[in-house]
């Protein structure tokens, strides 16, 4: 076992503790505020998604909401016809005679979890393997994640009659899991979503520490030497974007169940970008930084939005300026950071009785 | 056939406003490699700037441009000094620092003058339009045509005739010897953001009699000038110009064929698949890396 990765499963767990015993307990386990915390795990998997192609593997992703909303619809799709004898509702009222094919395999559960994930998957996919076959990087990549996002966002809110145009999916029926009735201010509804997080987190940290996660930062760090090795740049990037859209997919079934409708908002540019921001805030290297980031900037977003009701968007643009600015590695950083001194300062203190004779030796510069 | 020359029309006005905002745009990304995702807000700094000098002063839009040009450039310089300095280094890091700038330009603004959208009046001399057979021109919108295309030409002259460009286009090609020959590569950046902002606030004047102003006016324009950016290719000024008239017309054409938001849609589509099959863009200027 490294050294990153026992670190990593420490934070695991004290997060898990926190999030399972501290937060319940904290909340009085009161159905309501549970439910808005909810809200928040929810978003955390789809920060630790972005984490997970931004922060490993250099592909900065802008259109991470075009996928949740996938997955967001996706789920939405199935209450919606849960919750409505025959057509839905606004497809009457838009004309529309027949449940459209496209609609139909969403009335099993099982296709419903399947696409929320796998829809996304592939769309990312189409899009990765037009991307980085190209060898497109950086900037570029950015760009045309950002021109989809916006594009399909158009298509969705223009599509009113099947996806519900500028209204959403609203009106949706409760979630049945295998015969139980969700109830989602309910306790196991909280630790429902809560375990969700904590797989996505499992499967991330797994990701992350494993051969594949190491030719992600090799990627991250210089493309054209890791081809040299001779690895297929363009089928790990692909992997890790699909990876990283399934996430995405999964964090946005879960976010429709929390509030149990989906909106066009989800698909927004200013939605995407809060993603990277969550992501950035918390700490794109490392997974579990990165999902905090999403619950603390959410839960200050709620909280502080209450006392400074016009001001909570400048103290957001103002900290992620600076955040950016002066803590570049987020949250994470700065704990790493300390980490790292205090490893160093043991370390010295070690070194220091053994070699002090080599302390004293005068650099040598290499000339040019 | 009138229905089309009255949206190529229409489509040339908006083009020749994106190519005042992603001119500015290009040059500040062309120069330093940051993608100023604030520049949407200076845009709709530019036409607060109007709508006040108006509402207290009682300026005309013409007589106001060159302070909203000023007062906005200055905001630039600012942002510049303050923050994007810091972040040459990171290129993709500057995507991030200013989408924040721009959430705080918008709240301020919404703070200070308020959510609701606010009204321009357009100049008195430039009312009424010219006919030509069944097509209307509006006089107004064909200053804007005029008047995009001096920026253009000012632009060029300005990159090209003055002592300044040449610094500039020296520090694009290679900011160490260039530094090494003297040029204070630091003072230039900040002049070229500072210029690429007063050009977005000149665009946010135009722009006031067409649109509505209000604090979120910005978001939907930048992405679509970042799109002009990265087709016309970098640090090409006529590439840009040719991406904004394409683009612009492309977008009025599909319109008419399908309806605005398919038109938009397949003006993305066609954007995704030319910078997959030309990343450097169009008309990619000559620069060494």
């Amino acid at each position: 076992m490294t050294k990153k990765l026992k670190y990593d499963l420490v934070a695991y767990a004290l997060f898990a503790a926190v999030i399972f015993l501290a937060v319940p307990a904290y909340l009085n386990f009161e159905g309501y505020e549970l439910n808005t915390f909810a809200r928040y795990l929810s978003l955390g998997i789809v920060s630790l998604a972005l984490a997970l192609s931004w922060g490993t593997a250099g592909i900065l992703n802008l259109g991470q909401a075009a996928t949740f909303g996938m997955g967001s619809y996706a789920m939405a799709m199935h209450l919606k016809l849960k919750s409505s004898q025959g057509l839905p509702d606004f497809m009457s009222w838009n004309n529309v005679e027949e449940l459209p094919w496209f609609w139909v395999p969403f009335h099993s559960l099982s296709f419903t979890l399947l696409a929320g994930l796998l829809i996304p998957a592939s769309i990312g996919g189409i899009i990765a393997i037009f991307m980085f076959r190209a060898r497109i990087s950086g900037v570029f990549v950015a760009v045309i994640t950002l021109a989809f996002l916006v594009a399909f966002q158009l298509l969705v809110i223009e599509q009113q009659g099947y996806t519900g145009g500028q209204n959403g999916l609203t009106g949706l029926a409760p979630l049945t899991l295998l015969g139980w009735t969700v109830d989602i201010y309910s306790l196991s509804f909280y630790y429902l979503i809560a375990a969700c997080l904590f797989v996505a987190i499992m499967i991330g940290i797994y990701l992350v520490h494993s051969k594949f996660g190491l030719i992600l930062r090799a990627i991250r760090e210089d493309a054209d030497r890791t081809r040299f090795f001779g690895y297929n740049v363009a089928s790990y990037e692909t992997a890790a974007f699909c990876i990283s859209a399934a996430l995405a997919g999964w964090s946005g079934m879960l976010y429709t169940l929390v509030l149990e409708f989906a909106s066009p908002t989800y698909m927004s540019v200013s939605f995407s970008l809060a993603i990277v921001i969550w992501c950035a805030v918390g700490g794109r290297e490392s997974i579990i930084a990165a999902a905090i980031g999403a619950i603390v900037v959410n839960l200050l977003e709620v909280r502080l939005s209450d006392v400074f009701v016009e001001g909570w968007n400048l103290i957001l643009g103002v900290t992620f300026v600076l955040i950016v600015m002066f803590m570049p590695r987020g949250l994470h950083g700065v704990v790493a950071g300390a980490n790292d001194w205090i490893a160093r300062r043991k370390d010295s203190r070690v070194s220091n009785a053994k070699h002090s004779n080599l302390k004293s030796r005068p650099e040598i510069k290499g000339g040019q | 056939m009138d229905v089309l020359f009255n949206q190529l029309f229409s489509g040339l006005s908006m083009a020749s406003i994106l190519l005042i905002i992603a001119l500015g745009l290009a040059i500040i990304y062309g120069s330093m490699g940051v993608i100023n995702l604030a520049h949407g807000e200076l845009v709709m700094l530019g036409a607060y700037a109007t709508w006040a000098l108006q509402h207290f002063f009682g300026f005309s839009i013409l007589l106001a441009l060159p302070f909203v040009f000023v007062a906005v450039g200055a905001v630039g310089w600012l942002i510049e000094k303050i923050i994007v300095q810091r972040l040459y280094s990171r290129p993709l890091d500057t995507i991030l620092a200013t989408w924040g700038i721009g959430i705080i330009l918008q709240q301020i603004v919404r703070i200070a003058i308020g959510p609701e959208s606010r009204f321009v009046s357009g100049p008195e001399i430039l009312r009424g339009n010219i006919q030509i057979g069944n097509v209307y021109m509006s006089n107004y919108r064909i200053f804007v045509i005029v008047l995009s295309i001096a920026i253009l030409g000012a632009t060029w002259a300005i990159m090209t005739r003055t002592e300044f460009g040449t610094k500039l286009r020296a520090v694009i090609q290679n900011r160490s010897i260039s530094e090494c020959y003297g040029i204070e590569s630091e003072r230039i950046y900040s002049l070229t953001f500072a210029y690429g902002a007063g050009l977005a606030g000149v665009a946010g004047a135009l722009i006031t009699p067409l649109f509505s102003t209000i604090p979120t006016m910005g978001t939907g324009l930048v992405v679509n000038a970042f799109l002009v950016v990265i087709v016309g290719g970098l640090g090409s000024l006529f590439g840009t110009a040719l991406a904004a008239v394409l683009i612009g017309q492309a977008t009025a054409l599909f319109s008419i064929v399908m309806n605005d938001t398919l038109g938009r849609i397949a003006v993305l589509i066609c954007i995704i698949l030319l910078i997959r099959l030309r990343p450097r863009g169009l008309f990619p200027g000559k620069t060494r890396n």
